[in-house]
């Protein structure tokens, strides 16, 4: 009873109404980018949108039915990693329930967050479904690691590992940003807009973001040897862990 | 029979300083035309989400007073309940469009689908909407593929085929061409010569001069003036607080004031009542 | 652009007659087949005896071919050779030129994979050409999804083309005011936030007047949700999906049973 409570809790009609606009914000950013060629996807904007104002469920049902219409409609490139997509919606709602996604250095670890459950979960879709080498240009990673001698596990873990913080950290900061954006009074007619107060940069916060980067820096030296990976990770769930302690012990 | 009554209704959006309406008494008797006219800010949109339901229901913050539309307290009924008593139509066609559809047709059988109406009534409803609003040929069209003024009178078609007994409409022309003006009057008119109740905010104050019973001027959050629309269209304290008056009318005050308008004429709305008077002035 | 995001090609054919969830369902046994059945050439036969003859049947083999050429054959020949190339292990070399090393075992995998995407996207293409999206939505309402959903997805279909003709217009009037979208990567960041910001809240307004008048429709009516078009529902379509999961559950037992 409680689930479902706390699943209703996320849509009302604004979700609805929202949830095809945060569609194609996903859609028309991720074009807008390739028209600029950057470095980036951004291609989940909408969908950490929704996840924020709106609750986790929300974002879950965003991500999928983003992907599978995306792929569907424009490109079926996108199709399989619908289950990706809902696990980014969802983390970032969850992050933004425990209150990270009231500044800066909070969103960054949100993004963080979000890009390790992402990573993980499309090296499985990838291993499952296209067997390792995918038609994204970062595959190029991927396949210089297998020259490198890598079994293919190793060498798509390492390439999301990569990959993915730098997409995810972005693509909160640019949700961020866009929430900022909007009046107090147009974001109180959502489910949760008590998730979006934006409050001050703190001390514990800025911490722990450059921690993350230290991580980050360590997963890169995955690039190099493997053994770079299960280290970053490691640290990577203390880091998690620590995350929530703290959340359960401010509450407390 | 009164069929919207409000009783000294006060609302304070969330998260603003201020009151929206403050101290409202309001009734609308059945097949009344009630125009409400005032200047940006005065509660024009508010009273319209109110005698709809959308206040309290959707926006929340905190409604005083009572509002009772149909015979039923808004606040003590659903929102969808609400808007079958009163349905509401507002400025921007485009936005009104639900997005749900691929026709017109599909469009105005948008709202029968929710209220669960059978599906051979349904076709029947839409189709008698489609012949009186004008729109018929348009019924294969997509929403998105018409004109200002056909998107407005989908809207209007799709909110009447839910048969309300008021008709709430908010600013319908304001976003028109004068072509696409002259359209959707052109339907209103048809409307209130069939006896529904309407209550619509209106700038454009010659039309309100050939429909309304009755004029409701707002300022502030407070009804300062309501009467006959002759009356209260050509009323100087309007002129004084900004209102956007009818040009004719601010023509004859400014001949008023030279000596060149009959004392004691009423001041006139349109350009015919214009006429007449200076013609007499010329006299 | 297309104005609207629909494949859709209105045809009466014996295919198009077909119960929406029967041809859903056609989609979802072929992909879970090709995918779970352990032998190498299922997923190639299933194009071929299944999704492409079907293609016929349903009249809409020109627009078929051309979709699949034109979203599938780039794709799935980009993986097919990365994947000859690179997949690691494999004892029986083909042939290698510079640091290159093309294996049976590679090619045999890379076609294995890419004969199963195959599947899976020509199916689904085959899906939506013959099925409108609010056919398939008022089919699934009536089976009980919640009518948001069907809100959602047609709503998504419309508005993606808009946003999409928006963005064109935002982009062309910064480049003609002289906004660079080429050059150093900061360039191209910055370029960025002026067309992203305008197109963003301009859309995230609309919201709350789209809410509103969706409301103003009965939205959150709680009375039952009736339909505009009767979708046909045959005892053909009815044998037709038990048949098909009758395959499917074959087809997993088959998979478990070779391990």
């Amino acid at each position: 009873m409680k689930l479902l409570n706390s699943i209703k809790k996320d849509f009302n009609t604004m979700t609805w109404v929202l949830i095809p606009v945060a569609i194609a914000i996903n859609v028309v950013i991720g074009q807008i980018v390739m028209v600029l060629k950057l470095p980036v996807y951004l291609d989940s904007v909408g969908t950490m949108l929704v996840g924020v104002i709106c609750g986790p469920w929300a974002g879950a049902l965003t991500g999928a039915l983003a992907n599978t219409i995306w792929g569907l409609a424009i490109d079926p490139n996108a199709l399989p990693w619908w289950p990706v997509a809902l696990l980014i919606g969802f983390v970032t709602g969850w992050c933004a329930r425990g209150g990270l996604f009231r500044n800066t250095w909070k969103v960054l670890i949100t993004g963080f967050l979000v890009a390790l459950v992402a990573a993980a979960a499309s090296a499985v879709v990838n291993m499952l479904l296209i067997g390792g080498i995918t038609a994204s240009g970062s595959s190029l990673i991927t396949v210089y690691l297998l020259q490198t001698g890598r079994s293919m596990i190793d060498a798509v873990l390492t390439t999301n590992f990569l990959v993915e913080p730098v997409d995810k950290i972005s693509t909160a900061l640019l949700a961020f940003a866009i929430i900022r954006g909007l009046s107090v009074r147009y974001l109180a007619r959502f489910p949760r807009p008590e998730n979006a107060a934006v409050e001050k940069n703190d001390l514990v916060a800025l911490i722990i973001g450059a921690l993350v980067f230290v991580v980050y820096v360590i997963l890169v030296g995955s690039f190099f040897n493997i053994m770079f990976l299960w280290v970053g990770l490691a640290v990577s769930a203390i880091l998690v862990l620590a995350v929530v302690l703290i959340s359960v012990l401010k509450k407390a | 029979m009164s069929i919207v009554e409000l009783r000294n209704v006060t609302y304070q959006y969330p998260f603003s300083e201020r009151p929206a309406l403050e101290g409202i008494d309001l009734r609308i008797d059945e097949g009344e035309f009630v125009a409400v006219i005032g200047p940006n800010g005065a509660g024009k949109s508010s009273l319209c989400y109110t005698v709809s339901g959308f206040i309290p229901h959707f926006f929340k913050g905190e409604l005083q007073g009572s509002v009772v539309v149909g015979g039923v307290e808004t606040r003590q009924s659903t929102l969808a309940e609400c808007v079958r008593r009163a349905g509401l139509a507002f400025q921007n066609p485009f936005n009104q469009i639900s997005g749900a559809k691929y026709t017109v047709f599909e469009e105005i059988a948008f709202g029968l689908e929710n209220l669960g109406v059978p599906r051979e009534e349904m076709r029947a409803r839409v189709e008698r909407m489609l012949e009186r609003a004008g729109i018929a040929d348009l019924a294969g069209r997509s929403p998105y593929a018409l004109s200002g003024g056909q998107q407005q009178r989908v809207a209007l078609a799709s909110i009447l085929v839910m048969e309300p007994q008021v008709l709430v409409l908010d600013e319908p022309t304001s976003q028109m061409d004068p072509i696409g003006t002259r359209e959707v009057f052109g339907m209103i008119k048809e409307l209130a010569g069939r006896g529904l109740t309407v209550l619509m905010v209106e700038h454009k104050v010659e039309w309100v001069a050939a429909f309304a019973d009755r004029v409701v001027a707002l300022d502030g959050g407070h009804v300062i003036a309501q009467g006959r629309p002759e009356e209260v269209l050509t009323d100087p304290l309007l002129a004084e607080r900004n209102f956007g008056l009818s040009r004719y009318t601010l023509a004859a005050r400014a001949a008023l004031q030279a000596g060149l308008w009959p004392a004691g004429r009423r001041l006139p709305v349109t350009l015919e009542e214009a006429v007449e008077g200076f013609k007499a002035a010329a006299a | 652009m297309p104005e609207k995001l629909s494949f859709y090609i209105q045809r009466s054919s014996a295919f198009h007659s077909l119960n929406p969830l029967t041809k859903l369902g056609l989609v979802f046994a072929f992909i879970v087949i090709a995918y779970t059945s352990p032998f190498y050439w299922t997923a190639t036969v299933i194009f071929g005896l299944g999704v492409l003859p079907l293609a016929f049947v349903g009249r809409v083999q020109r627009e078929f071919l051309l979709a699949a050429l034109r979203l599938l054959v780039p794709v799935t020949g980009f993986i097919f050779i990365m994947q000859s190339l690179f997949l690691p292990g494999g004892e029986r070399e083909l042939f290698h030129f510079w640091v290159f090393r093309v294996t049976v075992e590679s090619v045999a995998q890379a076609y294995l994979t890419v004969s199963r995407i195959f599947v899976m996207i020509s199916a689904f293409i085959l899906f939506l050409l013959t099925t409108h999206p609010s056919a398939l939505m008022t089919d699934l309402t009536r089976r009980g999804l919640p009518g948001t959903f069907a809100y959602v997805i047609i709503s998504t279909l419309q508005i993606i083309p808009q946003m999409q003709s928006k963005a064109q217009t935002i982009i062309a009037a910064q480049r003609s005011r002289g906004m660079e979208t080429g050059g150093s990567l900061a360039n191209r960041v910055r370029a960025l936030v002026p067309l992203v910001g305008p197109l963003v809240f301009g859309s995230l307004v609309e919201v709350e007047e789209r809410a509103i008048a969706i409301e103003a429709r009965g939205f959150t009516s709680r009375l039952k949700k009736t339909s505009l078009y009767e979708i046909a529902d045959t005892r053909l379509d009815r044998g037709l999906r038990w048949f098909l999961l009758g395959l499917v559950v074959l087809s997993v037992a088959a998979r478990v049973l070779a391990g």
